[in-house]
């Protein structure tokens, strides 16, 4: 076998200025980079949003007039937020045709201080009987319906609480609690609230240290019936019971999506913006490539060359350049991504994380797009490398 | 029929609306195994015509047939292919790639053609040794002197076994004790394997060591 293939020799080119190459390298890195970053962020968020609705498992929420934006919060940004509405709505909201299963859950906001010894934090109380939320949930994590006096975390909550996992004990409103386990976790913002059955509300109420009142309730979430149509329904309950605001499972986070919506708008103008300087800078490069090298590439066409073989061998050093810029952003973006995480508020409330595959593909995206652009800049330049004539490269001074 | 045969080869320039000729109608005949020398003054379309018989440049009119085919009317991949396994080039200028050692610089033309793909270490080693730089294997051309540059393009311009070497000058900036045994070199592989040479020199002395030399002038053949 030869010692030498277009290969080595695109390798060698590329190691003759080193820093040429590192400075193309970074620049494509850094696209990368923001690129996954972008992706990773706009997706992990869409993601969370989608399945807190589907995790919820409700076709309509119920909560008092005013209070949606409160409720999504709550939902799905981890917010600790409280609002209620009386109880008797739960009766009003059955009346309404098309509802088949109810149920309901009250929402506390814990505080520091003389009340709890622990990290303010969330708390949903559910009734055990009609849930269809945390039961099967709860099913799955400790095998068994909680008791009064018992509370479990949210997968996310027990660092928050500053407090052990299991078998430990704290003070919620004046009550003691025995934290009795953690729940696994859902990527839904309910990862960050501690979860108890509503029998020990009346002995919170009773401390006095809760604005909760008696007979309050925060939310409602139903099932609709087959067929009925869950914006239709929830025109009919608003009209009904203009005490409440309903929301549809596919209307949740609306706010939120229209904010991330806004913000891809920022990225992706970042991102072209970005591509299209990293495709100039190629560019340029590869011009004073070609104008260096032309005297060799005129050799090596005297040595019988063809356009093919000169195309071939800087698309390879182009293609290495791309492959190894593109894999060093991937890196980057993603330990960016994880990194920075915990400095947005929109990422950090709203449990996002991505999945193995979903991983997978945005760095095939980044390397795909990353490679391509370092490709199109160089296209130009090599496309006049290769109609050089000759005698006359060759006989350039 | 000739193994190289050149007719009414004519080059013509167009620089700024003035046209200026390279070589003017010239016709020639050359002999499979010849050691052919040009000389003539610059300008006198020495290089012209052998680039034109290199295929690196094409004529404004005319013809030149090896073997019969009209190498002027090739494609471009064709025209390669030409350069690839039948001429072998020789430049006025250090011609190696200066990222690559000696051994890769002999090897290049390899992996420009189908045929030469097996070309393997140990052929350019043998070149090397004959051209009198075997142990200057792993090499990179800036540690080489100017005549072990031209020695390795010597060897480079053999790997595809070619059927004509031209060489532009070859010996322009060396020493006169290099330049002697460069031509030797020449002299030896034209003797020894009959590979046909067209040689472009300004040094009437050297030139004279060719079985034939011609004079250009104007873009002419002077005498013969």
């Amino acid at each position: 076998m030869a010692q030498i293939s277009f290969f080595s020799v695109a390798l060698k080119n590329l190691k003759r200025k080193t820093f040429r190459t590192a400075v193309l390298v970074s620049a494509i890195a850094l696209l990368v980079s923001l690129l996954i970053f972008a992706i990773s962020f706009t997706v992990s968020v869409a993601s969370s949003l989608k399945k807190s609705s589907e995790r919820l498992g409700a076709d309509l929420v119920v909560v008092p007039v005013g209070a949606r934006g409160f409720a999504e919060e709550f939902l799905l940004e981890s917010k600790n937020t409280s609002f209620y509405m009386p109880i008797s709505i739960i009766d009003k909201v059955k009346k309404i045709e098309g509802i088949e299963t109810i149920t309901h859950h009250t929402y506390l906001s814990s505080i520091s201080g003389l009340c709890c010894d622990i990290m303010p934090t969330r708390i949903v109380a559910y009734n055990p009987e009609t849930d269809f939320i945390i039961n099967p949930w709860l099913q799955k994590s400790l095998g068994r319906p909680l008791e009064i006096g018992e509370a479990i975390a949210g997968f996310g909550t027990s660092e928050n609480l500053g407090l052990g996992l299991l078998d430990i004990e704290a003070t919620i409103f004046n009550n003691r609690f025995k934290i009795v386990g953690v729940l696994e976790q859902t990527g839904t913002g309910l990862d960050h609230a501690l979860f108890m059955t509503e029998e020990n509300l009346k002995n919170i109420i009773e401390s006095g240290k809760s604005p909760l009142k008696k007979g309050q309730i925060s939310i409602i979430f139903t099932k609709l019936k087959k067929g009925y149509d869950p914006d239709f329904v929830g025109r009919v309950l608003e009209g009904e019971i203009p005490e409440v605001d309903v929301v549809a499972r596919s209307d949740m986070g609306e706010k939120f999506i229209n904010t991330l919506a806004d913000i891809n708008k920022i990225f992706l103008l970042t991102t072209i913006l970005a591509s299209v300087l990293t495709t100039f800078l190629v560019w340029a490069i590869f011009s004073a490539i070609a104008n260096e090298r032309s005297k060799e590439i005129g050799i090596m066409r005297a040595l019988g060359a063809k356009e093919f073989h000169i195309v071939k061998l800087y698309l390879l050093e182009v293609l290495v350049l791309g492959l190894l810029g593109s894999i060093l952003g991937v890196l980057a973006g993603t330990y960016l991504s994880a990194l920075l995480a915990g400095s947005f508020s929109l990422l950090k409330n709203i449990s996002a994380g991505l999945t193995g595959v979903q991983q997978i593909t945005i760095a095939l995206v980044g390397l795909i797009i990353g490679t391509a652009i370092c490709v199109t800049g160089a296209m130009m330049p090599i496309n006049r490398i290769k109609k050089m004539e000759p005698l006359l490269v060759i006989k350039e001074e | 029929m000739s193994f190289l045969q050149i007719e009414n080869l004519t080059k013509t320039y167009t620089v700024d609306h003035t046209t200026f000729i390279g070589v003017d109608n010239i016709s020639l005949s050359i002999d499979k195994g010849e050691f052919l020398s040009i000389v003539g003054h610059s300008g006198s379309g020495k290089t012209t015509l052998v680039s034109i018989i290199g295929g690196i440049l094409k004529p404004t009119s005319g013809r030149v047939l090896l073997e019969g085919v009209d190498i002027c009317t090739l494609n471009d991949n064709k025209l390669s292919d030409y350069r690839a396994n039948r001429i072998g080039f020789m430049f006025q200028f250090a011609s190696l790639l200066p990222i690559l050692t000696a051994k890769e610089n002999v090897l290049l033309p390899g992996i420009f053609s189908p045929d030469q793909k097996k070309a393997k270490d140990k052929t350019a080693q043998d070149l090397m040794e004959m051209v009198g730089i075997g142990d200057k294997l792993d090499s990179y051309p800036s540690q080489l002197s100017g005549g072990q540059q031209r020695r390795v393009a010597i060897a480079r311009s053999l790997l595809n076994n070619p059927d004509i070497i031209l060489a532009d000058e070859p010996t322009g900036d060396l020493d006169e004790d290099t330049e002697a045994e460069i031509m030797r070199l020449f002299e030896e592989i034209n003797r020894e394997q009959g590979v046909t040479i067209i040689l472009i020199t300004h040094n009437l002395e050297l030139a004279g060591k060719a079985k034939r030399k011609m004079r250009m002038s104007k873009g002419r053949i002077a005498d013969i």
